[in-house]
């Protein structure tokens, strides 16, 4: 499902270049769940935006379900993750204009999906949040905004899933019950889970650990 | 995405940037239309009252005959017609008298526009008259029934007819013509003309053809008619006539558009303001609808159809404002309105839309633009840099705009490239001055205690935004400022020009005997007359020798033999001023005139040429002296030519004089009349009301429009202190989350805001003198006059009201809980 080959990063940084990542070589296969775990600089969150082609690599290719990404520019990048490619971020990202169900039909309107609105509302029903659909961000505690951003992730059904630390901004307890929203969704839409995270414990849920550290992988486990 | 793109539309309200941005695109719309409409319906207005002066809407004036291929082509054109011949001949009355009379024949239908009026007594009740006297009759002055020693019913002669007096004439729409011409009026019918004998070839005749119809049809005919002109023959301009309203209108009309333009301009900045300020904080959304699979193009046209949106509902509101203001502005002044408004057609709402989309497509879409470039990776980075920053390709853009627009406006290259200039330098001089009191504020705040240590600090760490911060209140507040400041001293040239007692009747046509007594007359009844000026009628026939052509023989622009008046005096008459060459002795009896400018412009004069002109059957060869500027608008007799006493006195000369004359004292132009029956009142009261009336309307015109953009610039405020905004608040509230009182939080922020504020109005007043006096002497036609009171008002309204609106805007630092403003920015 996707493939990474010698992927390397580096940005310039006053005149010098900093290596952010290098030689990193790595396959994930369809339905598998993997998580990059490492400490904070090693580079999971630039390889988790390579490999979901948020951003462009300074070496190495990714291929995503087939695609090469070096091949397309960024609408063309944009095109492919709305087909086959669903996010949860740390910091939820729900747009404050809009309500729990709008932001869950954005990525479905995005696909012209005609039925956006049943899918949103199934989604918000499967999260537990079928009373709050008319609910702005604002009005929601950190827990009911990542469930909303994890329907929102689901509804278009994506083929691969990226989550960037999902339980980094909520409490111990708030964070077991999403990740195990993550993980049930996971299993029951058969996707490809793309996981970075600082937390042993959510690490080892995944089938696969990659470790980075300073830029490299580490270890695979 | 139309149901994401309006219901973020709506929501986004609350952001505050998009209710100025269409604040701003109102306020910018409803301006210009509003005065466009104001100033089309006026000048419509006074368009039609001109025509009242012409008694018709087209005049051909000629020598001989109408070719009556012309009168035919007007009737196939649907056009109303009329005729009128005028000559000076003598009329007979009883017994021996008679007098020299200035004879009009009218045909039916004359006057075609405006009012005819008669009485059947002379001095008696005048009644408007639908047609002219009918053929065999006539109606006279009343001054001419004593001279010729009538009554009503009698005859008199003309040429070899007699005719019956039947009444008397009253007002004419058109006599301003014949003002200074040969004695008093006698109406009759024009199929009597060749009865009389008269008309013979080559007699002095002026033949009018008048026309009257829809606009549409005149103008095919006037241009019809253009190339058939032979010399001679002329049409006659509705532009003549009515100088004092024309030159109150233009220089109002100016001011208007020079008030609508810094108007666009101001919202043009504010509109820039808050678009930029709306995209930075749009770049994380489209970040994340781009992780979601968004494109470029679904975010252009996510926000170009937003945008639009705004634009067309700020389009409909500002024409609707425009369009308000300046209805029920006609309104309160519908009874005070000397004319009738006429419609403003569909151009001034033209105006506004383009105005807006000018607005929007090179002030707000720059920046929204480019929101379509944001990367998505902000939604994992938060340190990505903004793509969405302004560029100098969107300055340079703005700046082509404002330019456009204004001279579009304004159609004058002069205005714009004043006001251009204005604007440049101040900002060129503001950068660099901002910067330099900034850094001055750091070093006087590094001595100072802590609140003010942190005022200043943040001050100085943002010096570039906060400089351009500076330019952009200081410019506000500068335009203000320069329309308060050419407001006031235009109105008050106004009301200096026309004061309520200015002279509102001239007497012409004063005996030398009968001056004296005059003035004793009127000193009786109480009245304050000019002095009695003498005045000498003379043709001006060669320059240098060189014979000039008739008027009808001269080409376009070229100087032709033209009669005046001549008067002598000793001093220069009061208001002139010498603008060349030198006054002569009080006793010369040198052969020197002094002409005035713009008559020497037009003829080609200046000081040491020669004139040679006639005055009775005498030729006069005269050398020019000097030259003389002076205020046609005074209201005062004013002469072309002024000579030395000892040259003319020994010509046959009549005095004139103006004066002052109350409305409730006219019964005393009776009285005056029977007492002179040989002098000629000219009544200018009623026109006088006109004008006033007129300025009156302009000058509320322009209060109006001061409000307007007084509201703009409070806008350009709002949205600047909204564009630091996030960044305040975001200091604020670390602050208190690491302990701050409310109170120095707040402390500091007043003490930032007042002190850019401060800075902001030294700015403005510095480039507000210099702009206005630019103004005043080259736009306007004004004297410069330096306001030493704008120095203190500019400081403390600068420091007040950006102070106050930053303090305001920012308030929300101190009463929301310091993590609620960190976790939302």
């Amino acid at each position: 499902m996707i493939r990474a080959e010698q992927l390397g990063k580096r940005v310039s940084v006053g005149g010098g270049e900093l290596e952010i990542l290098k030689g990193i070589t790595l396959e994930i296969k369809g339905g598998e769940s993997v998580a990059i775990v490492g400490a904070s600089g090693s580079g999971k969150s630039t390889l988790l935006g390579l490999l979901a082609g948020l951003d462009v690599p300074s070496d190495g290719t990714v291929v995503i379900d087939g695609t090469d990404l070096a091949q397309l520019d960024e609408d063309g990048r944009a095109l492919l993750r709305a087909r086959c490619v669903g996010f949860v971020f740390q910091s939820f990202q729900l747009l404050p204009a809009l309500t729990a169900l709008e932001n869950v039909m954005l990525p479905l309107e995005l696909r012209r999906q005609a039925d956006a609105r049943e899918q949103a509302e199934h989604f918000l029903d499967r999260v537990g949040l079928a009373e709050r659909t008319h609910h702005y961000p604002r009005q929601m505690s950190g827990g009911e905004q990542q469930r909303v951003a994890i329907a929102r992730a689901f509804a278009t059904r994506p083929a691969i899933l990226f989550a960037d630390e999902p339980t980094g901004n909520l409490d111990t307890h708030t964070g077991e019950r999403i990740v195990d929203l993550l993980f049930e969704l996971n299993r029951e839409e058969g996707t490809t889970l793309v996981l970075v995270t600082h937390d042993v414990g959510l690490a080892q849920r995944c089938q696969r650990q990659v470790t980075l550290e300073a830029g490299e992988v580490l270890g695979v486990a | 995405m139309s149901l994401a793109a309006t219901r973020m539309l709506a929501r986004d309200w609350r952001g505050g940037e998009l209710g100025v941005l269409v604040m701003a695109l109102v306020l910018a719309v409803g301006l210009v239309t509003g005065i466009s409409a104001f100033t089309a319906r006026l000048q419509h207005a006074l368009e039609r009252e001109s025509h009242r002066f012409l008694a018709a809407d087209l005049v051909v004036r000629s020598g001989g005959a109408m070719p009556a291929a012309w009168l035919e082509e007007a009737g196939r054109r649907g056009l109303e017609q009329a005729s009128t011949l005028s000559f000076p001949t003598m009329v007979f009355g009883a017994g021996d008298a008679m007098h020299l009379a200035s004879v009009k024949a009218v045909s039916a239908g004359y006057p075609l526009r405006g009012e005819l009026r008669f009485s059947t007594e002379p001095f008696g009740d005048s009644q408007p008259a639908e047609n002219g006297p009918a053929p065999g009759e006539a109606w006279l002055d009343s001054r001419l029934f004593s001279l010729l020693g009538i009554a009503s019913g009698d005859s008199i002669g003309v040429g070899d007819t007699q005719l019956r007096v039947t009444g008397a004439v009253r007002a004419e729409p058109d006599e301003g013509a014949g003002l200074y011409g040969y004695g008093p009026r006698a109406l009759m019918n024009i199929a009597d003309i060749p009865a009389t004998g008269v008309v013979q070839p080559g007699s002095r005749v002026e033949y009018r053809q008048l026309f009257a119809g829809p606009e549409k049809a005149l103008a095919d005919f006037r241009t019809w008619l253009e190339p058939q002109l032979e010399p001679g023959q002329r049409i006659l301009d509705i532009s003549e006539g009515q100088p004092g309203v024309g030159r109150a209108l233009e220089r109002a009309e100016r001011f208007l558009l020079l008030a609508g333009s810094l108007g666009v301009v101001l919202a043009g900045v504010a509109i820039a303001l808050a678009a930029g300020r709306f995209s930075e904080r749009h770049t994380d959304y489209v970040a994340v609808m781009k992780s979601l699979g968004a494109t470029s193009r679904d975010i252009s046209l996510l926000y170009g159809r937003s945008l639009l949106l705004l634009t067309v509902l700020a389009t409909t509101g500002g024409c609707l404002l425009g369009w308000g203001l300046q209805e029920a502005f006609f309104r309160v002044f519908a009874e005070r309105l000397p004319v009738q408004p006429g419609p403003a057609g569909p151009h001034p709402y033209i105006v506004g839309a383009t105005t807006a989309l000018t607005c929007v497509l090179c002030f707000a879409w720059p920046p929204i633009r480019r929101l379509s470039l944001a990367s998505p990776l902000r939604v994992l980075r938060r340190d990505i840099p903004l793509a969405v920053r302004r560029s100098t390709g969107d300055y340079l853009l703005g700046l082509a705009a404002v330019c456009v627009l204004m001279l579009w406006y304004s159609r004058d290259w002069q205005l714009t490239a004043a006001v251009m200039a204005g604007l440049l330098v101040v900002v060129a001089l503001g950068l660099g001055g901002a910067l330099l009191l900034l850094r001055g504020g750091r070093l006087l705040g590094m001595r100072a205690g802590s609140l003010w240590r942190l005022a200043l600090g943040s001050l100085q760490r943002r010096g570039a935004a906060n400089a351009l911060q500076v330019v952009v209140f200081g410019m506000a507040i500068m335009q203000l400022l320069v329309l308060v400041l050419v407001r006031t001293s235009l109105i008050e040239e106004w009301q200096l020009q026309l004061p309520a007692d200015a002279p509102n009747h001239f007497l012409l046509n004063i005996a030398p005997e009968d001056g004296p007594r005059l003035e004793a007359a009127m000193h009786a009844e109480g009245l304050q007359g000019e002095p009695l000026f003498p005045m000498v009628r003379g043709r001006l026939m060669a320059i240098d020798g060189r014979d000039l052509p008739t008027r009808e023989e001269a080409g376009e622009g070229e100087a032709y033999q033209r009669e005046s008046n001549f008067t002598w005096s000793a001093t220069l008459p009061a208001d002139n001023r010498l603008e060349a060459g030198k006054w002569w002795d009080a006793d010369t009896d040198q052969a020197l005139v002094s002409v005035e400018s713009a008559y020497a412009e037009r003829m080609g004069l200046k000081v040491g040429d020669t004139m040679t002109l006639r005055v009775g059957e005498q030729s006069l060869v005269v050398t020019v002296a000097s030259l003389r500027g002076l205020d046609w608008e005074s209201m005062r007799p004013n002469f072309f030519l002024v000579f030395p006493p000892k040259l003319l006195e020994s010509y046959p000369a009549t005095w004139m004089t103006s004066f002052y004359l109350p409305p409730e004292d006219k019964l005393f132009l009776n009285k005056l009349i029977h007492a002179f029956p040989t002098v000629t009142v000219i009544e200018m009261d009623e026109v006088f009301t006109q004008v006033r009336g007129i300025i009156s309307q302009v000058s509320g015109a322009i209060e109006l429009v001061l409000f307007v953009i007084l509201a703009t610039g409070a806008l350009v405020l709002v949205a600047g202190v909204q564009a630091s905004l996030d960044e305040r608040m975001r200091e604020g509230a670390i602050l208190r989350a690491l302990g701050a009182p409310r109170a120095r939080v707040l402390g500091a922020l007043a003490i930032e805001f007042t002190a850019l504020g401060l800075c902001a109005g030294v700015l403005a007043v510095i480039s507000a003198e210099v702009a206005v006096g630019i103004l005043q002497v080259q736009v306007l036609d004004m004297h410069y006059t330096p306001s030493p009171w704008m120095w203190p008002l500019g400081l403390l309204v600068g420091a007040a009201l950006i102070g106050v609106l930053g303090v305001y805007s920012a308030r929300r630092v101190v009463t929301s809980p310091p993590v609620a403003v960190l976790r939302e920015l």
